[in-house]
Protein backbone atom coordinates (compact mmCIF):
# COMPACT_ATOMS: atom_id res chain seq x y z
CA UNK A 1 0.00 0.00 0.00
CA UNK A 2 1.29 3.50 -0.58
CA UNK A 3 2.43 6.20 1.88
CA UNK A 4 -0.13 8.71 2.04
CA UNK A 5 1.69 11.69 1.49
CA UNK A 6 1.62 14.50 4.33
CA UNK A 7 -0.91 17.20 3.38
CA UNK A 8 0.02 20.95 2.95
CA UNK A 9 -1.06 21.55 6.77
CA UNK A 10 1.35 18.86 8.12
CA UNK A 11 4.05 20.14 6.09
CA UNK A 12 3.67 23.57 7.26
CA UNK A 13 3.15 22.77 11.22
CA UNK A 14 7.22 20.51 10.13
CA UNK A 15 8.42 23.73 9.05
CA UNK A 16 7.46 25.99 12.11
CA UNK A 17 8.93 23.31 14.47
CA UNK A 18 11.46 24.04 12.75
CA UNK A 19 12.28 21.55 9.90
CA UNK A 20 13.02 23.71 7.48
CA UNK A 21 13.43 21.42 4.86
CA UNK A 22 10.00 20.15 4.08
CA UNK A 23 9.13 23.86 2.94
CA UNK A 24 10.78 22.32 -0.28
CA UNK A 25 7.65 19.80 -0.54
CA UNK A 26 5.72 23.05 -0.09
CA UNK A 27 7.42 25.11 -2.72
CA UNK A 28 7.12 21.87 -5.00
CA UNK A 29 3.48 21.52 -4.73
CA UNK A 30 3.14 25.81 -4.61
CA UNK A 31 5.26 27.24 -6.91
CA UNK A 32 3.58 26.95 -10.66
CA UNK A 33 0.66 27.64 -8.94
CA UNK A 34 1.73 31.11 -7.53
CA UNK A 35 4.22 31.73 -10.26
CA UNK A 36 0.92 31.63 -12.79
CA UNK A 37 -1.56 33.86 -10.39
CA UNK A 38 1.24 36.52 -9.98
CA UNK A 39 2.01 36.49 -13.93
CA UNK A 40 -2.02 37.00 -14.28
CA UNK A 41 -1.67 39.76 -11.53
CA UNK A 42 1.32 41.58 -13.32
CA UNK A 43 1.47 40.65 -16.93
CA UNK A 44 5.21 40.27 -16.06
CA UNK A 45 7.11 36.58 -15.78
CA UNK A 46 10.45 37.82 -14.41
CA UNK A 47 8.89 39.90 -11.74
CA UNK A 48 6.57 36.79 -11.17
CA UNK A 49 9.30 34.89 -10.20
CA UNK A 50 10.85 37.20 -7.97
CA UNK A 51 7.44 37.61 -5.89
CA UNK A 52 7.09 34.18 -5.64
CA UNK A 53 10.67 33.95 -3.96
CA UNK A 54 9.47 36.45 -1.62
CA UNK A 55 6.22 34.43 -0.77
CA UNK A 56 8.26 31.64 0.37
CA UNK A 57 11.10 33.83 2.05
CA UNK A 58 7.83 35.43 3.98
CA UNK A 59 6.67 31.86 5.02
CA UNK A 60 9.76 30.90 6.41
CA UNK A 61 10.29 34.72 8.23
CA UNK A 62 6.36 34.08 9.30
CA UNK A 63 6.57 30.73 9.58
CA UNK A 64 6.10 31.17 13.66
CA UNK A 65 2.67 32.74 12.86
CA UNK A 66 1.34 30.07 11.15
CA UNK A 67 -1.72 28.60 13.62
CA UNK A 68 -2.91 25.29 14.46
CA UNK A 69 -6.23 25.63 13.40
CA UNK A 70 -5.25 27.44 9.79
CA UNK A 71 -5.27 26.18 6.33
CA UNK A 72 -1.97 26.22 4.55
CA UNK A 73 -3.65 27.41 0.59
CA UNK A 74 -5.60 30.60 2.27
CA UNK A 75 -2.61 31.64 4.29
CA UNK A 76 -0.18 31.20 1.16
CA UNK A 77 -2.62 33.46 -0.65
CA UNK A 78 -2.96 35.49 1.78
CA UNK A 79 0.72 36.38 1.78
CA UNK A 80 1.05 36.11 -1.75
CA UNK A 81 -1.86 39.30 -2.13
CA UNK A 82 0.46 41.19 -0.11
CA UNK A 83 3.51 40.84 -1.44
CA UNK A 84 1.49 41.80 -4.65
CA UNK A 85 -0.08 44.84 -3.17
CA UNK A 86 3.48 45.84 -1.94
CA UNK A 87 5.06 45.18 -5.33
CA UNK A 88 2.28 47.70 -6.57
CA UNK A 89 2.54 49.75 -3.82
CA UNK A 90 6.47 49.98 -4.86
CA UNK A 91 5.70 50.30 -8.41
CA UNK A 92 3.19 52.73 -7.49
CA UNK A 93 0.81 52.02 -10.48
CA UNK A 94 -0.47 48.90 -11.24
CA UNK A 95 0.77 47.69 -14.53
CA UNK A 96 -2.02 47.33 -17.32
CA UNK A 97 -0.96 45.48 -21.00
CA UNK A 98 -3.25 46.66 -23.68
CA UNK A 99 -0.90 44.96 -26.43
CA UNK A 100 -0.98 41.14 -26.98
CA UNK A 101 3.02 41.54 -27.95
CA UNK A 102 3.64 42.60 -24.32
CA UNK A 103 2.69 39.72 -23.01
CA UNK A 104 3.59 36.11 -21.73
CA UNK A 105 3.05 33.44 -24.59
CA UNK A 106 3.49 30.34 -23.81
CA UNK A 107 5.12 28.53 -26.25
CA UNK A 108 3.29 25.89 -28.34
CA UNK A 109 5.61 23.29 -30.40
CA UNK A 110 3.08 21.79 -32.38
CA UNK A 111 2.56 22.11 -36.27
CA UNK A 112 0.18 25.36 -36.53
CA UNK A 113 -2.83 24.93 -38.16
CA UNK A 114 -5.44 27.87 -39.44
CA UNK A 115 -7.65 26.59 -36.45
CA UNK A 116 -4.96 26.87 -34.44
CA UNK A 117 -3.68 30.21 -34.93
CA UNK A 118 -7.67 31.85 -34.62
CA UNK A 119 -7.30 30.11 -31.55
CA UNK A 120 -4.24 31.57 -30.25
CA UNK A 121 -5.09 34.49 -31.51
CA UNK A 122 -7.63 34.01 -29.29
CA UNK A 123 -6.36 33.47 -26.28
CA UNK A 124 -4.31 36.38 -27.01
CA UNK A 125 -7.25 38.56 -27.22
CA UNK A 126 -8.36 37.23 -23.55
CA UNK A 127 -5.45 37.57 -21.81
CA UNK A 128 -5.16 41.71 -23.21
CA UNK A 129 -8.77 41.77 -21.90
CA UNK A 130 -7.81 39.95 -18.16
CA UNK A 131 -5.21 42.26 -18.00
CA UNK A 132 -7.60 45.23 -18.91
CA UNK A 133 -9.77 44.43 -16.20
CA UNK A 134 -9.48 46.25 -12.56
CA UNK A 135 -6.91 44.51 -10.53
CA UNK A 136 -10.09 43.41 -7.89
CA UNK A 137 -12.08 41.71 -10.46
CA UNK A 138 -8.85 40.19 -12.15
CA UNK A 139 -7.83 38.79 -8.97
CA UNK A 140 -10.98 37.02 -8.07
CA UNK A 141 -11.55 35.56 -11.58
CA UNK A 142 -7.80 34.57 -11.27
CA UNK A 143 -8.10 32.81 -7.96
CA UNK A 144 -11.60 31.17 -8.72
CA UNK A 145 -11.41 30.05 -12.86
CA UNK A 146 -7.55 29.45 -12.91
CA UNK A 147 -6.41 28.55 -9.43
CA UNK A 148 -9.29 27.15 -8.30
CA UNK A 149 -9.32 28.28 -5.26
CA UNK A 150 -12.56 27.68 -3.12
CA UNK A 151 -15.07 30.46 -3.04
CA UNK A 152 -14.99 29.64 0.46
CA UNK A 153 -11.15 30.39 0.67
CA UNK A 154 -11.40 33.17 -1.27
CA UNK A 155 -13.90 34.82 1.38
CA UNK A 156 -11.93 34.20 4.26
CA UNK A 157 -8.96 35.79 1.98
CA UNK A 158 -10.92 38.51 0.96
CA UNK A 159 -12.83 38.46 4.14
CA UNK A 160 -15.92 38.55 2.64
CA UNK A 161 -18.81 35.39 2.46
CA UNK A 162 -18.72 32.76 0.00
CA UNK A 163 -21.96 34.96 -1.72
CA UNK A 164 -20.29 37.51 -2.39
CA UNK A 165 -17.36 35.93 -3.82
CA UNK A 166 -19.60 34.44 -6.45
CA UNK A 167 -21.80 37.66 -6.49
CA UNK A 168 -18.02 39.17 -7.40
CA UNK A 169 -16.74 36.59 -9.89
CA UNK A 170 -20.02 37.02 -11.89
CA UNK A 171 -19.45 40.82 -12.36
CA UNK A 172 -15.87 40.13 -13.55
CA UNK A 173 -17.06 37.47 -15.80
CA UNK A 174 -19.38 39.65 -17.22
CA UNK A 175 -17.22 42.42 -17.56
CA UNK A 176 -14.68 40.47 -19.09
CA UNK A 177 -16.96 38.97 -21.88
CA UNK A 178 -17.64 42.67 -22.50
CA UNK A 179 -13.74 43.75 -23.03
CA UNK A 180 -12.91 40.65 -24.91
CA UNK A 181 -15.71 40.68 -27.32
CA UNK A 182 -15.09 44.71 -27.54
CA UNK A 183 -11.60 43.95 -28.56
CA UNK A 184 -12.68 41.31 -30.74
CA UNK A 185 -15.21 43.30 -32.62
CA UNK A 186 -12.11 46.18 -32.71
CA UNK A 187 -9.67 43.57 -34.25
CA UNK A 188 -12.13 42.70 -36.83
CA UNK A 189 -12.90 45.81 -38.31
CA UNK B 1 -36.99 32.29 -10.98
CA UNK B 2 -36.59 35.31 -12.35
CA UNK B 3 -33.68 36.81 -15.01
CA UNK B 4 -31.78 38.14 -12.47
CA UNK B 5 -31.85 34.97 -9.89
CA UNK B 6 -31.33 32.60 -12.97
CA UNK B 7 -28.13 34.69 -14.01
CA UNK B 8 -26.65 34.92 -10.81
CA UNK B 9 -26.96 31.16 -10.22
CA UNK B 10 -25.41 30.44 -13.59
CA UNK B 11 -21.82 29.69 -11.90
CA UNK B 12 -23.21 27.37 -9.68
CA UNK B 13 -25.12 25.62 -12.22
CA UNK B 14 -21.86 25.42 -14.42
CA UNK B 15 -20.07 24.04 -11.58
CA UNK B 16 -22.91 21.36 -10.71
CA UNK B 17 -23.27 22.45 -6.84
CA UNK B 18 -27.06 24.34 -7.28
CA UNK B 19 -29.28 22.02 -5.65
CA UNK B 20 -31.62 20.31 -7.99
CA UNK B 21 -35.08 21.66 -7.34
CA UNK B 22 -33.08 25.18 -8.39
CA UNK B 23 -31.74 23.62 -11.00
CA UNK B 24 -34.61 22.35 -12.52
CA UNK B 25 -36.15 26.02 -12.20
CA UNK B 26 -33.44 27.34 -13.68
CA UNK B 27 -33.26 24.92 -17.02
CA UNK B 28 -37.00 25.73 -17.07
CA UNK B 29 -36.24 29.67 -17.35
CA UNK B 30 -33.95 28.87 -19.94
CA UNK B 31 -36.07 27.19 -22.09
CA UNK B 32 -38.56 29.89 -22.05
CA UNK B 33 -36.65 32.98 -21.70
CA UNK B 34 -34.32 33.93 -24.94
CA UNK B 35 -32.56 36.75 -22.76
CA UNK B 36 -31.03 34.05 -20.39
CA UNK B 37 -29.94 31.62 -23.32
CA UNK B 38 -27.81 34.43 -25.05
CA UNK B 39 -26.40 35.21 -21.49
CA UNK B 40 -25.73 31.44 -20.68
CA UNK B 41 -24.48 31.05 -23.88
CA UNK B 42 -22.07 34.11 -23.33
CA UNK B 43 -21.16 32.93 -20.16
CA UNK B 44 -20.09 29.74 -20.85
CA UNK B 45 -17.73 30.72 -24.50
CA UNK B 46 -16.21 32.99 -21.80
CA UNK B 47 -15.59 30.84 -19.33
CA UNK B 48 -14.75 27.87 -21.69
CA UNK B 49 -11.92 30.26 -23.19
CA UNK B 50 -10.53 31.41 -19.84
CA UNK B 51 -10.02 27.16 -18.53
CA UNK B 52 -8.41 26.99 -21.59
CA UNK B 53 -5.58 29.51 -21.23
CA UNK B 54 -2.50 27.95 -21.14
CA UNK B 55 -0.62 27.83 -17.53
CA UNK B 56 3.06 30.40 -17.60
CA UNK B 57 5.43 28.21 -16.27
CA UNK B 58 8.48 29.48 -14.90
CA UNK B 59 12.25 29.58 -15.68
CA UNK B 60 14.31 27.10 -13.69
CA UNK B 61 16.06 30.12 -11.83
CA UNK B 62 13.02 30.42 -9.51
CA UNK B 63 14.00 26.89 -8.04
CA UNK B 64 17.47 27.48 -7.94
CA UNK B 65 16.63 31.08 -6.10
CA UNK B 66 14.60 28.91 -4.03
CA UNK B 67 16.57 26.01 -3.12
CA UNK B 68 19.78 28.77 -2.46
CA UNK B 69 17.61 30.68 -0.34
CA UNK B 70 17.12 27.27 1.80
CA UNK B 71 20.39 26.55 1.51
CA UNK B 72 21.43 29.71 2.90
CA UNK B 73 18.62 30.07 5.61
CA UNK B 74 20.35 26.28 7.29
CA UNK B 75 23.89 27.14 7.53
CA UNK B 76 22.74 30.48 9.43
CA UNK B 77 20.95 28.75 11.69
CA UNK B 78 23.49 25.48 12.19
CA UNK B 79 26.71 26.14 10.97
CA UNK B 80 27.50 29.86 10.81
CA UNK B 81 29.73 31.47 13.89
CA UNK B 82 26.63 32.26 15.60
CA UNK B 83 26.33 29.75 18.37
CA UNK B 84 23.53 31.61 19.90
CA UNK B 85 21.07 31.28 16.65
CA UNK B 86 21.10 27.81 16.24
CA UNK B 87 20.40 27.19 20.40
CA UNK B 88 17.71 30.24 20.41
CA UNK B 89 15.73 27.72 17.51
CA UNK B 90 16.99 24.33 19.66
CA UNK B 91 15.29 26.88 22.66
CA UNK B 92 12.23 27.67 20.63
CA UNK B 93 11.71 23.73 19.24
CA UNK B 94 12.21 22.73 22.88
CA UNK B 95 9.64 25.31 24.21
CA UNK B 96 7.24 24.72 20.90
CA UNK B 97 6.88 20.98 22.07
CA UNK B 98 6.09 21.80 26.07
CA UNK B 99 4.17 24.07 25.81
CA UNK B 100 0.38 23.85 24.71
CA UNK B 101 -0.70 24.86 21.20
CA UNK B 102 -4.42 25.87 22.03
CA UNK B 103 -5.51 28.96 22.88
CA UNK B 104 -7.57 27.63 25.98
CA UNK B 105 -4.76 25.73 27.69
CA UNK B 106 -2.51 28.65 26.64
CA UNK B 107 -4.81 30.23 29.18
CA UNK B 108 -4.99 27.99 31.50
CA UNK B 109 -1.07 27.24 31.78
CA UNK B 110 -0.79 30.99 32.24
CA UNK B 111 -3.18 31.02 34.90
CA UNK B 112 -1.54 28.33 36.61
CA UNK B 113 2.18 29.82 36.63
CA UNK B 114 0.52 33.13 37.59
CA UNK B 115 -0.80 31.07 40.85
CA UNK B 116 2.53 29.15 41.57
CA UNK B 117 4.41 32.67 40.93
CA UNK B 118 2.18 34.07 43.71
CA UNK B 119 2.10 31.49 45.97
CA UNK B 120 6.02 31.36 45.75
CA UNK B 121 5.99 35.24 46.18
CA UNK B 122 4.36 35.20 49.12
CA UNK B 123 6.31 33.04 51.30
CA UNK B 124 9.60 33.61 50.11
CA UNK B 125 8.89 37.54 49.63
CA UNK B 126 6.99 37.12 53.21
CA UNK B 127 8.28 40.05 55.80
CA UNK B 128 10.16 38.62 58.60
CA UNK B 129 8.48 38.31 61.73
CA UNK B 130 9.00 41.77 63.73
CA UNK B 131 10.19 39.41 66.89
CA UNK B 132 13.58 38.21 65.31
CA UNK B 133 16.22 39.62 67.37
CA UNK B 134 18.72 41.58 65.54
CA UNK B 135 22.27 42.41 67.08
CA UNK B 136 23.08 45.96 67.60
CA UNK B 137 24.91 47.47 64.76
CA UNK B 138 25.97 50.97 65.67
CA UNK B 139 24.73 53.45 62.61
CA UNK B 140 28.25 53.92 61.02
CA UNK B 141 28.98 50.48 60.83
CA UNK B 142 24.91 50.20 59.55
CA UNK B 143 26.29 52.70 57.03
CA UNK B 144 29.19 51.42 55.48
CA UNK B 145 27.16 48.06 55.46
CA UNK B 146 24.33 49.27 52.76
CA UNK B 147 27.74 51.70 51.00
CA UNK B 148 28.89 48.26 49.87
CA UNK B 149 25.77 46.68 48.72
CA UNK B 150 25.06 50.04 46.74
CA UNK B 151 28.81 49.40 45.46
CA UNK B 152 28.51 45.95 44.46
CA UNK B 153 24.95 46.43 42.54
CA UNK B 154 26.48 48.91 40.79
CA UNK B 155 29.14 47.31 39.37
CA UNK B 156 27.00 44.27 38.42
CA UNK B 157 24.97 46.49 36.32
CA UNK B 158 27.65 48.55 35.10
CA UNK B 159 28.57 45.28 33.65
CA UNK B 160 25.00 44.97 31.56
CA UNK B 161 25.37 48.82 31.47
CA UNK B 162 28.57 48.77 29.13
CA UNK B 163 27.41 45.65 27.44
CA UNK B 164 24.29 47.09 26.00
CA UNK B 165 26.16 49.70 23.98
CA UNK B 166 28.86 47.18 22.28
CA UNK B 167 27.94 47.36 18.27
CA UNK B 168 27.49 43.64 17.11
CA UNK B 169 24.04 41.80 17.28
CA UNK B 170 25.44 39.01 19.34
CA UNK B 171 27.41 41.59 21.34
CA UNK B 172 23.64 43.08 22.12
CA UNK B 173 21.64 40.61 22.74
CA UNK B 174 24.49 38.61 25.12
CA UNK B 175 24.47 42.25 27.21
CA UNK B 176 20.33 41.96 27.04
CA UNK B 177 20.76 38.21 28.49
CA UNK B 178 23.28 39.09 30.88
CA UNK B 179 20.51 42.09 32.29
CA UNK B 180 18.19 38.84 33.40
CA UNK B 181 20.90 37.70 35.79
CA UNK B 182 20.09 41.09 37.80
CA UNK B 183 17.62 40.48 40.35
CA UNK B 184 16.60 43.97 41.24
CA UNK B 185 18.15 45.80 38.51
CA UNK B 186 17.76 49.47 38.90
CA UNK B 187 16.10 52.07 36.87
CA UNK B 188 19.08 52.83 34.72
CA UNK B 189 19.36 49.35 33.38
CA UNK B 190 15.62 48.99 33.05
CA UNK B 191 15.74 52.20 31.06
CA UNK B 192 18.22 50.72 28.41
CA UNK B 193 16.31 47.25 28.04
CA UNK B 194 13.50 49.78 26.91
CA UNK B 195 15.49 51.64 24.72
CA UNK B 196 17.06 48.33 23.69
CA UNK B 197 13.08 47.14 22.68
CA UNK B 198 12.25 50.61 21.23
CA UNK B 199 15.16 51.25 18.87
CA UNK B 200 17.51 47.77 18.30
CA UNK B 201 17.47 47.12 14.81
CA UNK B 202 17.39 43.44 15.88
CA UNK B 203 14.48 41.59 16.03
CA UNK B 204 15.91 38.87 17.91
CA UNK B 205 17.68 41.82 20.56
CA UNK B 206 14.24 43.85 20.90
CA UNK B 207 12.48 40.04 21.46
CA UNK B 208 15.17 39.35 24.40
CA UNK B 209 14.74 42.82 25.69
CA UNK B 210 11.06 42.16 25.77
CA UNK B 211 11.48 39.06 27.89
CA UNK B 212 13.77 40.58 29.94
CA UNK B 213 11.29 43.54 30.42
CA UNK B 214 9.03 41.02 31.41
CA UNK B 215 8.91 40.46 35.36
CA UNK B 216 9.42 44.02 35.88
CA UNK B 217 6.03 45.39 34.13
CA UNK B 218 5.10 46.96 37.79
CA UNK B 219 7.92 49.45 37.62
CA UNK B 220 6.55 52.78 35.68
CA UNK B 221 9.47 53.18 33.90
CA UNK B 222 8.51 49.72 31.81
CA UNK B 223 5.45 50.33 31.05
CA UNK B 224 5.66 53.43 29.67
CA UNK B 225 8.32 52.45 27.39
CA UNK B 226 6.09 49.42 26.58
CA UNK B 227 3.23 52.23 25.35
CA UNK B 228 5.71 54.02 23.69
CA UNK B 229 7.50 51.38 21.65
CA UNK B 230 4.48 49.48 20.51
CA UNK B 231 3.55 51.87 18.30
CA UNK B 232 6.88 51.96 16.40
CA UNK B 233 6.92 48.78 16.16
CA UNK B 234 6.80 46.59 12.72
CA UNK B 235 8.16 43.07 13.70
CA UNK B 236 4.90 41.44 14.22
CA UNK B 237 6.67 38.78 16.64
CA UNK B 238 7.77 41.51 18.85
CA UNK B 239 4.12 43.51 18.52
CA UNK B 240 2.26 40.43 19.83
CA UNK B 241 4.75 39.73 22.67
CA UNK B 242 4.46 43.48 23.68
CA UNK B 243 0.33 43.47 23.57
CA UNK B 244 0.32 40.26 25.60
CA UNK B 245 2.61 42.03 28.08
CA UNK B 246 0.82 44.70 28.23
CA UNK B 247 -2.52 42.56 28.76
CA UNK B 248 -0.72 40.95 31.22
CA UNK B 249 0.56 43.95 33.29
CA UNK B 250 -3.13 45.21 33.01
CA UNK B 251 -2.33 48.06 31.82
CA UNK B 252 -5.39 50.11 31.09
CA UNK B 253 -3.66 53.31 29.45
CA UNK B 254 -2.91 50.63 26.29
CA UNK B 255 -6.44 51.03 25.63
CA UNK B 256 -6.12 53.07 22.63
CA UNK B 257 -2.99 52.08 20.84
CA UNK B 258 -4.31 48.44 20.94
CA UNK B 259 -7.92 50.18 19.71
CA UNK B 260 -6.26 51.73 16.60
CA UNK B 261 -4.08 48.35 15.94
CA UNK B 262 -7.03 45.91 15.99
CA UNK B 263 -8.73 48.73 13.13
CA UNK B 264 -5.53 49.12 11.25
CA UNK B 265 -6.47 47.12 8.46
CA UNK B 266 -2.86 46.95 7.31
CA UNK B 267 -1.39 45.38 10.32
CA UNK B 268 -0.57 41.91 10.31
CA UNK B 269 -3.68 39.53 10.92
CA UNK B 270 -2.31 37.90 14.34
CA UNK B 271 -1.32 41.61 16.14
CA UNK B 272 -4.70 42.56 15.20
CA UNK B 273 -6.41 39.24 17.06
CA UNK B 274 -3.78 39.76 19.53
CA UNK B 275 -4.73 43.85 20.30
CA UNK B 276 -8.40 42.19 20.24
CA UNK B 277 -7.72 39.51 22.86
CA UNK B 278 -5.98 42.09 24.86
CA UNK B 279 -8.68 44.63 24.83
CA UNK B 280 -10.86 41.81 26.06
CA UNK B 281 -8.71 41.48 29.10
CA UNK B 282 -8.34 44.96 29.69
CA UNK B 283 -12.22 45.65 29.30
CA UNK B 284 -12.96 43.02 31.45
CA UNK B 285 -14.82 44.60 35.14
CA UNK B 286 -12.03 43.53 37.64
CA UNK B 287 -12.42 40.91 39.90
CA UNK B 288 -12.87 41.27 43.54
CA UNK B 289 -9.37 41.24 45.67
CA UNK B 290 -10.48 37.85 47.38
CA UNK B 291 -11.58 35.96 44.26
CA UNK B 292 -8.37 35.02 42.84
CA UNK B 293 -9.59 31.75 41.02
CA UNK B 294 -11.79 34.06 38.39
CA UNK B 295 -10.49 32.73 35.59
CA UNK B 296 -12.43 34.81 33.09
CA UNK B 297 -11.03 38.20 34.62
CA UNK B 298 -7.40 37.05 34.30
CA UNK B 299 -4.88 38.51 31.96
CA UNK B 300 -2.88 36.11 29.91
CA UNK B 301 0.43 35.47 31.15
CA UNK B 302 2.95 36.65 27.48
CA UNK B 303 4.75 33.65 26.42
CA UNK B 304 7.76 34.53 24.75
CA UNK B 305 9.03 32.98 22.11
Amino acid sequence: MAEELPTDHELMIAVRAGDIPRLGDLFERYHQRLFAFFVRLTSQPSTSEDLVQLVFYRILKYRHTYRDEGKFTAWIYHLARKVAADHWRKQSNTPIATDPTELPEVVDTAPDSAEQTAGREDLALLRVALAQLPVEQREVLVLSRLQQVEHRDIAQLLETTPGAVKVRVHRALKELREVYFKLRRERAA
Amino acid sequence: MNCQRVQESFLDHQDGTLPADESAALRAHLASCPTCQREWAALQEITRKLDALPVPAPSPRLREQFYAMLDTHERQATHSGNPFAFARSRLDRFFEALLPHRPSLQFAFSLALLAGGILVGARVLAPEPATVAVPVVDPSSKEEIAALHRRMDQMGQLVADSLLVHKSTNDRLQSVLATMDVANPDRKLLADLVSALAFDPSVNVRLSALEALAPHTKVDVVRAGLLTALPRETAPLVQVGMIELLAAAGEREATPILDKISRDTTANQNVREAARRALAVLRAPLSPPTDNQNASNKPAQPILT
